[in-house]
């Protein structure tokens, strides 16, 4: 009986019910509470790439810890730079919280950790703050009623000619800036027999790149740069350098006489909703020994006045893992820490921002043979390489039997390819061959 | 009374000499002992040299197997030490092309 009414109402289910379901599944799709309820329950990641802030927190009072860890899957011919531009990380953020990751051939369909949670920096919550150790920068707004902070991965000075340090404010603005080339590097493009002129006007060559803020303390500028695959690395000559777009939303944000105040923080310690987060970057040089002190004596403090356990097992994994991202160190009963430091899966976007496109392959153009390499891995390195270069030029392996050509173009004529060919030789030390197709 | 003295004498000569006399039964019984014995003495002998021939086919074995080990071993060593060099050569390759990549990352 049960068998028989089960089979006569199947053809029913399907022509009345099935369109009714699906026309409730689009609704259902569009409410806010199924999303919310979706994305607690499935197992696969839900939430897509621009759902989950990377810049723009509200900080609420009492709390050190803005936006939350989340993971995406790789796509082909992705290498952990454009990841990072995408989700306006630094490379340096990106390669730590991710140890054994190729940077520039990492394995499609790996899942890799997006740092995007991060400890404000221990100093006064006003104007600009640099933190030099976490290669990062906040910019601190009050609003009317509440504490907002936008947050951009930035370049810092290399060792030989680091950052400076202490209090300044930015002392002008300007859009589209003509690069005064320093006598310093005047000197090093000399030596590499790469003279350059005394002064480099707005456009790609302009390493500058299109909005500068000129720091009080002269000489020293945060500005964006040609070369975005840098950001998160100390390659610059002591200037702050942050991604194109993350420039131009804090030139327009910021206005002139904002104090700016440049500090050096490998640890930070912070709470958010009662626990307790430490965050640990790589120190420079010898700057972290006092910086760690500090930090002891405060997670000591918080452990002794708050009543709370820390677990100082792991507040030493930390320290030596240094990760570059938040991590729970308290200990408390409902195990809170664990939910709090899962990330969020998300999305791998259609595009990634910024990611260098290479061009089809045409026929009627310069070519620059770049390197002929054995293992295809270190040719797909090469080639992403190129591709990153600033201002970006394009490069692909061509693979025959177990030779792999690393192949720079098209270029539409010969002195475009002989440029190319200068800068590899210049920046890269490699000695490229021209040639028409 | 010489002469009774004489006789037990002699009695007794006599008497010890058919005391250590064995008889045919005797000696037939004596001489399957020894034969047992020597028999048993060449099993053993025997036995013991198969066993020692079997301790040294095994301690051989046991030889051979711990050679081939050795050299299973090496060769996994040496795999190793290829597969570690190949390793490290790919990341002294990466470190150097991340480097030529931080310099070009300059001004």
């Amino acid at each position: 009986m049960i068998r028989s009414r089960m089979i006569d109402a199947a053809p029913f289910f399907n022509r009345v019910y099935l369109p009714i379901l699906c026309l409730l599944a689009l609704t259902l799709s569009g409410c806010a509470n199924m999303q919310g309820f979706l994305e607690k329950s499935l197992p696969f990641p839900v939430a897509s790439a621009d759902k989950v802030e990377s810049n723009d927190f509200v900080v609420v009072r009492d709390d050190d810890v803005v936006g939350r860890l989340a993971s995406v899957r790789l796509a082909k011919g992705d290498t952990l730079p454009d990841i990072a531009r995408h989700f306006s990380l630094g490379i340096n953020t990106v390669s730590a919280a991710n140890p054994g990751t190729d940077v520039w051939v990492p394995e499609a369909g790996d899942r890799i950790l997006l740092p995007m949670s991060f400890i404000l920096p221990d100093a006064p919550r006003k104007g600009i703050v640099i933190n030099l150790a976490a290669m990062r920068l906040f910019h601190f707004k009050k609003e009317v009623d509440r504490m907002a902070v936008s947050t951009y991965p930035v370049g810092v000075g290399t060792a030989e000619r680091p950052t400076p340090m202490g209090k300044m404010y930015i002392s002008r603005k300007k859009h589209r800036p003509t690069w005064y080339v320093p006598a310093s590097i005047a000197a090093d493009h000399r030596k590499k027999g790469d003279p350059l002129p005394p002064s480099v006007p707005p456009g790609p060559l302009n390493p500058l790149g299109e909005h500068a803020l000129y720091l009080s303390r002269s000489t020293y500028l945060i500005h964006g740069t040609n070369k975005p695959a840098s950001i998160g690395l100390r390659a610059t000559n002591g200037c702050i350098r942050l991604y194109p777009e993350d420039v131009e939303r804090l030139f327009a944000k910021t206005s002139v006489k904002t104090p700016v105040k440049i500090i050096n923080q490998p640890y930070l310690v912070g709470q958010r909703d009662g626990i307790v987060y430490l965050e640990a970057h790589p120190p420079f040089e010898k700057s972290g020994k006092a910086n760690w002190k500090k930090i002891y004596a405060q997670l000591q403090k918080i452990e002794k006045k708050s009543g709370c356990t820390l677990d100082w097992k792991k507040i030493k994994d930390v320290v030596i893992e240094a990760r570059g991202y938040p991590v729970p160190v308290s200990l408390s009963p409902d195990g809170r820490e664990k939910a709090m430091a899962k990330p969020i899966k998300i999305w791998h976007p259609r595009t990634l921002y910024g990611q260098p496109e290479v061009p089809e392959f045409t026929m009627d153009a310069w070519y620059v043979l770049a390197a002929t390499l054995r293992d295809k891995i270190d040719a797909r390195r090469l080639a992403a390489i190129i591709n990153h270069q600033g201002p970006p030029i394009p490069a692909r392996v061509l693979s025959k039997d177990d030779r792999h050509r690393v192949v720079a173009g098209p270029f539409d004529d010969k002195g475009a390819a002989k440029d190319a060919a200068k800068r590899l030789k210049i920046d890269l030390e490699l000695d490229g061959v021209l040639f028409e197709t | 009374m010489k002469k009774a003295f004489l006789v037990i004498s002699m009695v007794l000569v006599l008497a010890m000499s058919i005391g250590g006399c064995a008889t045919t039964g005797d000696l037939e019984e004596l001489e399957a002992r020894e034969k047992a014995m020597a028999a048993k003495a060449d099993q053993a002998a025997m036995d013991a040299e198969e066993a020692k021939t079997a301790a040294d086919e095994a301690i051989m074995k046991a030889n051979e197997a711990i050679e081939r080990a050795e050299e299973a071993e090496k060769r996994a060593d040496e795999r190793e030490r290829i597969a570690a060099e190949k390793e490290k050569l790919a990341e002294e390759k990466a470190q150097a092309a991340e480097e030529k990549f931080q310099q070009s990352m300059k001004k």
